[in-house]
């Protein structure tokens, strides 16, 4: 009989630990009832030690896997380094790869066709502004659609004379996200074909996402309102 | 046969045109009837989406969100939230994570229900669009009992979502399901098959798939051309890896692989597997608070992420730098109707006039999303 019982208990107790109680409750044999309670309660207080147990697990884990990216970000770093001598700005790659600008052209024409790294897609341009009389920066988000893998890439640039090289030659998609970037931020990519607003109108002033922007006081004969300070 | 040139005429559509989807201003350069030249000019809903973000709290950039792709807020609510929530490293509860899954999935339906339908008009086939807006309605009033909005949702929030589903809400998109995917054939009947939709669409507008990449055209349209990416599968977040759902591509069954075509049946296809994954996910919705883990004051770590979920359109990231301060230091959007709507010069190159409204109705574009 007991190990009859004893497999239903550890049934019901599963039963249980999924979230079904009833499975319990309805025993109808009171000595059984309390029996699977008492193997409930010492089986939760297994798994709460199981897991955690598990979690530090799950944090060693989850270091691996940055190291793969890190080796992902280190393995270009590296390349490049060797490739292109004196166009990584910082030691630190571990999240991101600070280039300083020159020979972007041709390390992103590397990174799209060296056959270990295959960055065939831009996914993203973001401009980004450090806080006024500060520097700016251009970030890149590449994808590989080959390997499935991605990097970030950084470039810093003057703020009084913002210039970057183009890579609308490399993705096409450049284009139009390096045209928003000088739309916003004013940093001009050397070598774009067409470097207009695509956005704002032509004749707009100033470059909006600039932390040290001012709206203008008039536009096309219309005074612009002013915005209270402090929107909450 | 020789290829005549004669002089080039300009000719100019929109901005305020049906076919254009929105206010976009198409420079078209023509041969005769040949199209040799297509600019596209955006802008004209411009609101500087990024630059308010940086002057309002984490919550209340939300509803900016909604209004920048308005034909599938919940996917972009969506996105915005899973990208705070990993970069403050909240965990939502599991209910949470099925809710969401389902609104979005229903309304990634409803997107592309409009996209189907206005892509018939655009091309000449006035009922399909009827009976596709009579469904989609059903979506949009089913959305209505759940968040009181039709269109503007702000339904998902950080950390969790506003409402928890009303009463037989369940129910009612079941009874919603059971007549909807029936209708696939009836659509399938009135336009997919069509011998003149086929005739316009079919052939037109080829998208290469290294094309496509490297113009970052992601989405439908890129599956369209026969790739297999799809960020739920590929990248997954939220819980979509729990559930069986087919990536469908484009294999160029009435023409071309990377056709218009191919692209509009992608479409289609994906409601069916939307409305699949919202079946398994209405069977298994656990019990649970929805409103657990909303944080009291959402304030990210300094830091930064670029977050990518799969909206209706396409790849839809959010590139978010806090500087650890309730106000973002920085939000980029990455739309993937920018992306697809900057291909157009390129694929409708050598089409006729006419083409070219197709081709852009088959991008499925939404200018609210491309100018922000």
């Amino acid at each position: 009989m007991s190990e009859d019982q004893d497999k239903y208990i550890a049934e019901v107790v599963e039963k249980a630990l999924r979230g079904d109680m009833d499975a319990i409750n309805n025993i109808e044999d009171r000595v059984t009832r309390s029996k699977a309670k008492a193997a409930l309660i010492k089986a939760k207080r297994l798994s709460k030690t199981a897991a955690a147990e598990a979690a530090p697990a799950e944090e060693t884990a989850q270091t691996d896997t940055t190291l793969t990216e890190k080796s992902l970000n280190q393995k270009v770093a590296e390349a490049l380094a060797k490739k292109f001598s004196g166009s990584i700005d910082s030691e630190d790659v571990n999240e991101y790869i600070q280039l300083n600008g020159k020979n972007w052209f041709e390390i992103a024409q590397y990174l799209k066709d060296n056959p270990d790294l295959l960055f065939d897609s831009l996914q993203c341009i973001t401009g980004f502004d450090f806080g006024e009389g500060e520097a700016l920066e251009v970030r890149y988000n590449l994808h590989s659609m080959t390997h499935y893998h991605a990097i970030e890439i950084r470039i810093k640039t003057d703020r009084n004379d913002p210039k970057v090289p183009s890579v609308e030659q490399v993705w096409r998609i450049g284009d139009w996200f390096e045209r928003e970037t000088y739309d916003m931020y004013g940093i001009v990519f050397e070598g774009h074909h067409n470097m207009t607003r695509i956005l704002c109108p032509e004749d707009w002033e100033g470059w909006p996402l600039r932390k040290d922007y001012e709206t203008q006081e008039t536009y096309h004969g219309i005074i612009v309102p002013k915005v209270k300070e402090g929107w909450e | 046969m020789g290829v005549v040139h004669g002089d080039l005429m300009t000719l100019n559509i929109g901005p305020q045109h049906p076919s254009t989807h929105g206010v976009l201003r198409l420079k078209v350069k023509t041969d005769g009837e040949i199209v040799s030249e297509v600019e596209p000019y955006i802008g004209y809903l411009h609101r500087c989406f990024e630059k308010h973000c940086e002057n309002v709290t984490y919550d209340q950039v939300i509803p900016y969100t909604d209004r920048c792709d308005y034909i599938a807020s919940m996917n972009n609510n969506f996105g915005y939230a899973v990208a705070v929530e990993e970069l403050m490293k909240i965990k939502v509860p599991e209910r949470v994570e099925y809710i969401r899954v389902i609104v979005a999935e229903l309304n990634r339906i409803a997107s592309h229900l409009l996209a189907l339908g206005t892509y018939g008009l655009d091309v000449g086939a006035f009922t399909p669009f009827l009976y596709m807006f009579r469904d989609r309605e059903r979506i949009l009033d089913i959305f209505e009992a759940l968040c009181g909005a039709r269109l503007l949702y702000n339904y998902i929030w950080v950390g969790g979502v506003s409402h928890d589903f009303p009463n037989e809400f369940v129910e009612t998109v079941y009874s919603f399901l059971d007549y909807f995917e029936p209708k696939i054939k009836e659509y399938n009947e009135l336009l997919t098959y069509n011998k003149i939709f086929i005739e316009r669409t079919a052939d037109v507008g080829v998208m290469p798939p290294e094309v496509a990449i490297s113009y970052g055209v992601s989405g439908p349209n890129l599956r369209g051309s026969g790739v297999k990416w799809d960020i739920r599968k590929n990248e997954t977040y939220s819980i979509y890896e729990k559930f069986d759902f087919d990536i469908p591509v484009g294999s160029g069954i009435m023409g071309t692989v990377g056709d218009c075509w191919d692209r509009y049946y992608v479409r289609m296809q994906e409601m069916v597997q939307s409305a699949k994954i919202v079946r398994q996910a209405l069977k298994t919705i656990p019990a649970g608070n929805v409103h657990q883990a909303l944080p009291k004051k959402i304030r990210p770590p300094k830091g930064f992420i670029y977050k990518r979920t799969e909206s209706p359109r396409g790849d839809l990231a959010y590139y978010i730098v806090s500087d650890g301060s309730p106000i973002p230091f920085r939000l980029k959007m990455r739309s993937p109707a920018f992306t697809a709507l900057s291909v157009l010069g390129e694929i409708s190159q050598g089409w006729m006039m006419s083409d070219v409204i197709a081709i852009l109705g088959s991008l499925d574009i939404v200018l609210g999303e491309i100018d922000r």
